[in-house]
């Protein structure tokens, strides 16, 4: 570990700065300007780091931007500030070393107006292309005047131009397509059935989470946090939970954990389920989409018994569980468990897994390599189809994952198929998981004492990840001591595993293009926020 | 010669086969309406539903609803179409599927016409369907529907080679193209057990003939939208659809009448023989389409050029060589 901070030290001044990983959920903290940026970047990535996030903060005087890597082996995680000037914010762009810095940095130049220097189409990724002003900047708080951006800063901007050679044709695939799965769009160049250039045009799901994180007090944003991912409700709401929980150096009693972890583990199966049946719709076979639907049904029951809600779930509060579960909930789960195990997985088996023509068409299709993932960000199965046991949960194990025992499925580079059959043993997997927590289910409060009634955290930040179905879901969040956040990020899985896609569509057919897209498992609204 | 002799002639054939054809005409749309309901039902008790049950007993009237639905929905012409080739495509498809039914024997006397060359008529109107197809995809100005036309063309010519290929061992045993004698010759021992992989070849190659799954890729709706007939509303999408089903039954009633033989069976009258047969052929096609994923092009046209082209060679040589000996 050592090299690094060597080089990196020797590189910005006044180098690396060990932070307390406990309640900052980064372990180093360094600061570089504009100028040694591309050195600094171009050491993580000769380490091999991985671009984990990247996004701004607006401290009025100056705009913050923040770099976190991160490492597949390592486990070590690396916060980068640069500080700009609010006036004239200027910095080489990184996305020639990392292509997840490709999207991030044209969001954050949306949001923040930061120009990103060598950057190759630094166009709009959310908004509007009329939007003429910042809206992230503290300088654009709700309700009130806007700030105009001059047009000639725009048309600097707007760089990217869409050119058709002779015996190409362009296709929109979306925002209205079946497979996008949402309102997805992406302008696919064509030659024929062979895909030549593909291009995802983002946003037209997006509500500025963000934005409104900033606007609402902790509690409040605490629904929001369901409505990003639709399916993953729930591991949204224990990233968020666990994160500001974790600022404010509260632990829920056990019994809350058991709950947690049951009721997120519960939600991952739906997710995963729901994903094997519109995958399989994707491929031509609609079947399967209403068994699953029919498994799916169960733990929808089971989660609106004791949430509430079916779908956008907001379940669990600062501090532990609004409500204890009663005993009707174990023996459901109970039943579930063994309906799977039973009968379910075995059908599965047999309708779609050694189905010849299910195999053609997803082996060694969509395969992403494991240095792809790495220049991409790529986490959660589709990581994991490229033989890395990259999991969170043993990774920075939060709530009380380190105590349960499971393995983390990973695949033989065999792209699609390994993605479909990791998703089918993962559920497996987090059946055992819920199966240990039933059984380890301790009595007791579901709500620690002492939470205080306002939510204000002590001043300073903290990037906390949790496994989402999707990957590696990432909360930023910095205080400044009121009761509404100074700053919020969402890293979202979906975002970065969709940027693999125009790389793996380049020169396949139309038809493996929708079992590529559909292997990466994309929530749109997850993806635009 | 007789002039009143030979008009009278003229006239009766004539006659009879416009006879033949309003009655072609009832039993394509009953059926096609029959089918639609027949495919959902299927569909829904495969997927733990029950389909259709409100519209009628059983739901049998809810095809009815849904055409009545379909005749009072507005034609929607897109932008920019070319108007002739849209407006002909739809009307175009439904003429072969009507003229295919001319010489298929439903029973030993019900027969529009017997013609010495029935399969021959059969496969070369069948051919003309993928030419609507084209039209369709070409006129509708819009990528999904040209992709889904191209695709089209390249599967149908692709399978219609192997689907001739399979019926030649029978044409050969059986001394004749006439459907007619063909099912006729199967009075003991139907041709399935003489020519299973000639059976099954022709199995394979009416499914893709036909676009069903899981060589639906000219319609694969996550793809192509709904392919050719991405752009067509009401009355001339409902065109396609009985065009689609119809097609089925054709190549269903086909396999009856060469592999199944037709329409004979002990006890009960012929054509229920030959239905319930073909009924059963159908029967298994929407199994497939409810079971298995779609194949990819490249897959789907290896498949035939590779494997089933050269397998129905084999097996016309062998069969020509067997009754030789």
């Amino acid at each position: 570990m050592s090299n690094p901070i060597d080089k990196l030290s020797a590189i910005a001044l006044p180098g690396l700065i060990e932070t307390d990983y406990q309640t900052r959920g980064y372990h180093y903290c360094l600061e570089a300007t504009a100028d040694n940026i591309l050195p600094v970047v171009q050491t993580f990535d000769d380490e091999g780091f991985y671009l984990e996030d990247l996004t701004c903060v607006d401290r009025e005087k100056q705009l913050e931007l923040v770099y976190f890597f991160f490492h597949y082996d390592r486990h070590k995680r690396f916060k980068v500030v640069v500080a700009l000037d609010p006036a004239q914010p200027s910095v080489p762009s990184v996305s020639g070393i990392y292509s997840s810095a490709y999207f991030l940095e044209r969001e954050v130049c949306e949001f923040f107006g930061v120009f990103f220097a060598g950057h190759k189409n630094l166009t709009y990724l959310f908004l509007h292309d009329a939007i003429d002003y910042y809206p992230l900047r503290k300088d654009y708080p709700l309700r009130k005047e806007r700030v105009a951006v001059s047009a000639a800063e725009k048309a600097r901007l707007n760089s990217f131009a869409v050119t058709e050679s002779d015996d190409s044709f362009f296709v929109n695939m979306g925002p209205q397509h079946p497979s996008t799965h949402g309102v997805l769009r992406i302008i696919i160049k064509m030659d024929g059935e062979y895909i030549l250039e593909a291009e995802p045009v983002l946003g037209y799901l997006h509500r500025m989470h963000e934005k409104m994180g900033e606007n609402r007090t902790y509690q409040q944003f605490l629904p929001n946090t369901g409505r990003m991912d639709y399916l993953g409700a729930i591991s949204f709401n224990l990233g968020y939970v666990t994160a500001v929980e974790k600022m404010l150096g509260i632990a829920p009693p056990p019994r809350a954990e058991h709950i947690r972890i049951i009721t997120t583990e519960l939600n991952r199966i739906a997710s995963h389920l729901l994903w094997v049946g519109a995958y399989l719709a994707d491929l031509g076979a609609l079947t399967p989409f209403l068994f699953v639907f029919d498994d799916r049904e169960q733990i929808l029951d089971i989660l609106e018994a004791v949430t509430g809600s079916r779908l956008t779930y907001c379940y669990f509060r600062f501090g532990g569980m609004p409500d204890d579960v009663d005993e009707t909930f174990a023996e459901k789960t109970k039943r579930f468990i063994d309906r799977m195990h039973n009968e379910r997985f075995s059908m599965y088996e047999k309708l779609i897994t050694g189905n010849p023509i299910f195999i053609s068409r997803t082996k060694n299709v969509g395969v992403v390599t494991r240095e792809s993932a790495r220049k991409h960000g790529v986490t959660g199965p589709v990581l994991r189809s490229c033989g890395l046991p990259f999991d969170m949960r043993r990774v920075e194990p939060y709530s009380l994952y380190e105590r349960f025992n499971f393995d983390i499925p990973v695949g033989g580079g065999n792209g699609a198929l390994d993605m479909y059959r990791i998703r089918i043993r993962e559920m497996e997997m987090s059946l055992r998981i819920i199966e240990q927590a039933l059984a380890a289910m301790p009595a007791g409060p579901v709500m620690a004492e002492k939470v205080p009634k306002k939510i204000k955290p002590p001043a300073g930040d903290i990037y906390h990840t949790v496994e989402s179905p999707r990957g590696e879901l990432g909360v930023y969040i910095v205080s400044d001591e009121t009761d509404r956040p100074y700053r919020m990020h969402w890293r979202v899985p979906s975002y970065f595993n969709l940027m693999t896609f125009p790389e793996s569509a380049r020169g396949i057919l139309l038809a493996d293009a929708v079992a590529v897209l559909g292997s990466l498992d994309l929530v749109i609204p997850e993806i635009d926020r | 010669m007789d002039w009143t002799g030979l008009i009278e002639i003229v006239g009766r054939e004539l006659f009879g086969v416009i006879a033949g054809l309003i009655g072609v005409l009832a039993f394509v749309v009953l059926n096609a309406l029959f089918l639609t309901w027949l495919e959902r039902k299927i569909a829904g008790h495969m997927q733990r539903r029950i389909g259709p049950k409100e519209v009628g007993p059983f739901g049998l009237i809810q095809p009815l609803a849904d055409t009545l639905k379909l005749l009072g929905k507005e034609l929607l012409t897109p932008h920019d179409v070319s108007r002739p080739l849209y407006f002909l495509a739809p009307t175009l498809i439904f003429i072969p599927v009507l003229v295919s039914f001319v010489v298929i024997p439903f029973d030993r006397q019900l027969l529009v016409k017997d013609i010495n060359v029935g399969i021959l008529v059969i496969l070369a109107f069948s051919s003309l369907s993928v030419l609507s197809i084209l039209l369709a995809g070409w006129g509708s100005n819009n990528k999904y529907a040209l992709i889904g036309a191209i695709r089209s063309v390249a599967q149908n010519i692709a399978y219609e080679i192997p689907l001739l290929l399979s019926l030649l061992p029978i044409i050969m045993m059986a001394n004749s193209f006439s459907l007619k004698t063909i099912v006729a010759a199967q009075e003991g021992l139907w041709y399935v057990a003489l020519q299973p992989v000639a059976f099954l070849l022709f199995f394979i190659a009416a499914v893709a003939e036909t676009n069903r799954t899981p060589f639906d890729l000219p319609e694969a709706e996550s793809e192509l939208v709904a392919g050719f007939h991405t752009e067509y509303t009401g009355m001339r999408f409902a065109l396609f659809f009985l065009a689609e089903y119809t097609n089925i039954v054709i190549v269903c009633a086909i396999a009856t009448s060469f592999f199944l033989g037709g329409y004979q069976g002990p006890l009960l009258p012929g054509w229920l023989w030959f239905l319930g047969k073909t009924y059963f052929l159908v029967f298994v096609i929407i199994w497939f389409r409810w079971t298995f994923p779609r194949v990819r092009f490249d897959q789907l046209l290896n498949f035939a050029w590779k494997i089933m082209i050269p397998v129905a060679f084999i097996n016309i040589i062998v069969t020509g060589g067997l009754l030789k000996l």
